[in-house]
């Protein structure tokens, strides 16, 4: 097998953007992404894109739109080159990067363009909690109006009687991700919170009522539209380009039961914790060798219970770890600090490719000082799909030239 | 008149596994022979939550949603029929029964509610 790098990593603003289509949203994130990868290519040395791997979970829900990657080639001009659109949930966009890192690795392509796009703001709430519902078993669980805060919420509540995890714990959650969201352009939510306004005060059950008790309003990500692509190209070609590349030194993904009450014990996260092993081990490397990390926190619950499953801290302590301040930046191991899915916003398909646009600008060290982890060299990110039941897993690594 | 709970789950020949929802292999034996059966008597309840943040579909202001085990052990989701979580606990009794759970195209659909038990 080669060595797959990425070399080009592009994003668009998430939030609400009335203003461009789906395909537009993601024309725009793959020509960033491509004009990064050419940036670097003074040499001239980058052969055309083979194959293009589209992540998309909704556009034929929500947009009534499918064969979504064959329609940005077109857009793109990039044909004859290879198309799928890849739906694997809120895991598609990790997933479509495993698909190109799986193609480069083989020998089979040399040059691939990952892109994840979502648009969800476009139907009402009531529409889009509908569709990420649709995940949910279709007969054991959808018809009861499950959805996935409503999931969320009944883990956190074993979660806490379990393991001691508080109110507080998630909202140091809320406070960090939300203040990071405002150092980072690209970020749906730019609000930092004040913490009187949302849990000290006797009115902060209006700022923050609750959605799926025991969680509130802060402890959910927004519903987002955006963007992310990255470029993909064998570590050996990449050394021949200006940019450090970023090489995907490992890849995991595991699954788990599609109901939480057929797992041994619905609080671990299995999937999660295989997939960062297999990642680490494929990597040679362990949760400590880590600078920097990317994980999905839809739910400030996730945050904490996957900053345990992937080894970073014991079970239990992961809640502690965050109010101590050990995952800010600056701290033990820093974690989301691009604000996460909590302030970037989760544009379903995008959010797997926009974890590792931001590990990717880290380990290059092109971010501002105030959002960028000095000398990181090794990052990690965690794309969680339905509800734990499909987890990718990606060790990234910064090679020196 | 009560209806029946119209759930059948599916016990393991092999290893005695029960599952609920229907799988065509065994979670643990890889098996591929089951026998049928209906959850059983009374449960507790095993996690819940209240959402206020409701899909399509429904229209009322929230919905009390758990997963509970019964007697013989199937553990199913279901809607609780209380006006608020301070009225639940984890491991609490509660009493299942079949009802309307929502309206589709102006039918009910019917589905699991379970009640708690003084």
């Amino acid at each position: 097998m080669r060595d797959v790098a990425i070399i080009g990593a592009g994003m668009i603003p998430f939030g609400r953007r009335d203003e461009d289509t789906l395909m537009e949203m993601l024309a725009y994130a793959a020509l960033k992404a491509l004009d990064d990868a050419a940036q670097s290519d003074t040499g001239h040395v980058l052969p055309p894109i083979d194959a293009v791997y589209v992540a998309n979970m909704g556009g034929g829900m929500l947009q009534r739109q499918t064969a979504i990657a064959s329609s940005l080639v077109d857009r793109l001009s990039l044909m004859p080159a290879a198309a799928e659109t890849i739906e694997n949930g809120p895991a598609s966009g990790a997933s479509a990067v495993k698909n190109g890192l799986l193609a480069i690795a083989s020998g089979y392509y040399d040059c691939v363009l990952v892109v994840g796009g979502e648009k969800m703001r476009e139907v009402t709430g009531w529409r889009a909690t509908d569709f990420v519902a649709t995940m949910t078993h279709p007969q054991a669980e959808y018809p009861y109006g499950i959805t996935l805060p409503g999931m969320a919420g009944m883990f956190t509540r074993l979660y806490m009687e379990q393991y001691g995890v508080t109110r507080e714990h998630l909202l140091a959650i809320s406070l960090k991700n939300q203040e990071m969201g405002t150092l980072n352009p690209y970020a749906h939510v730019e609000m930092a919170l004040d913490r009187d306004g949302i849990f000290d005060s006797p009115h902060s059950i209006v700022n923050n009522p609750v959605t799926a008790d025991p969680l509130h309003l802060y402890d959910l990500c927004p519903v987002s539209d955006g963007a992310a692509a990255i470029v993909l190209c064998s570590l050996e070609l990449a050394k021949k380009l200006s940019k450090p590349p970023v090489l995907i030194a490992g890849f995991g993904q595991a699954t788990d039961t599609q109901t939480l009450q057929e797992r041994e014990d619905p609080t671990d996260l299995k999937a999660v914790t295989i997939a960062a092993q297999k990642a680490f081990a494929m990597a040679n490397l362990t949760p400590a060798d880590i600078h920097v990390a990317e994980l999905h926190d839809a739910f400030t619950i996730l945050e904490i219970a996957e900053s345990e499953h992937v080894g970073f801290f014991p079970k239990g302590e992961g809640g502690k770890a965050a109010l101590a301040g050990k995952t800010r930046l600056g701290g033990q191991i820093p974690i989301n600090v691009s604000g996460g899915l909590k302030a970037r916003g989760h544009p379903v398909g995008a959010t797997g490719v926009a974890q590792l646009v931001d590990i990717v600008w880290q380990l290059r060290h092109e971010l501002p000082a105030n959002r960028q982890v000095q000398g990181a060299k090794n990052g990690l990110t965690v794309n969680f799909g339905g509800f734990g039941n499909n987890v990718l897993a990606f060790v990234l690594k910064r090679v020196e030239q | 008149m009560k209806k029946e709970i119209a759930i059948t789950a599916y016990k393991c020949k092999q290893c005695g596994k029960i599952h609920y929802p229907y799988h065509d292999r065994c979670l643990v034996c890889k098996g591929r022979e089951f026998e049928k059966m209906k959850p059983e008597g009374d449960a507790h309840l095993l996690t819940y939550t209240a959402i206020f943040n409701l899909p399509w579909g429904f229209d009322q202001r929230f919905l009390i949603i758990g997963v509970a085990e019964f007697e013989n052990h199937v553990k199913a989701m279901g809607q609780i029929k209380v006006d608020s979580v301070d009225q639940l606990k984890t491991g609490m009794k509660v009493r299942p029964s079949w009802e309307p759970i929502r309206v589709q195209y102006g039918e009910n659909v019917y589905g699991l509610k379970f009640e708690p038990i003084e």
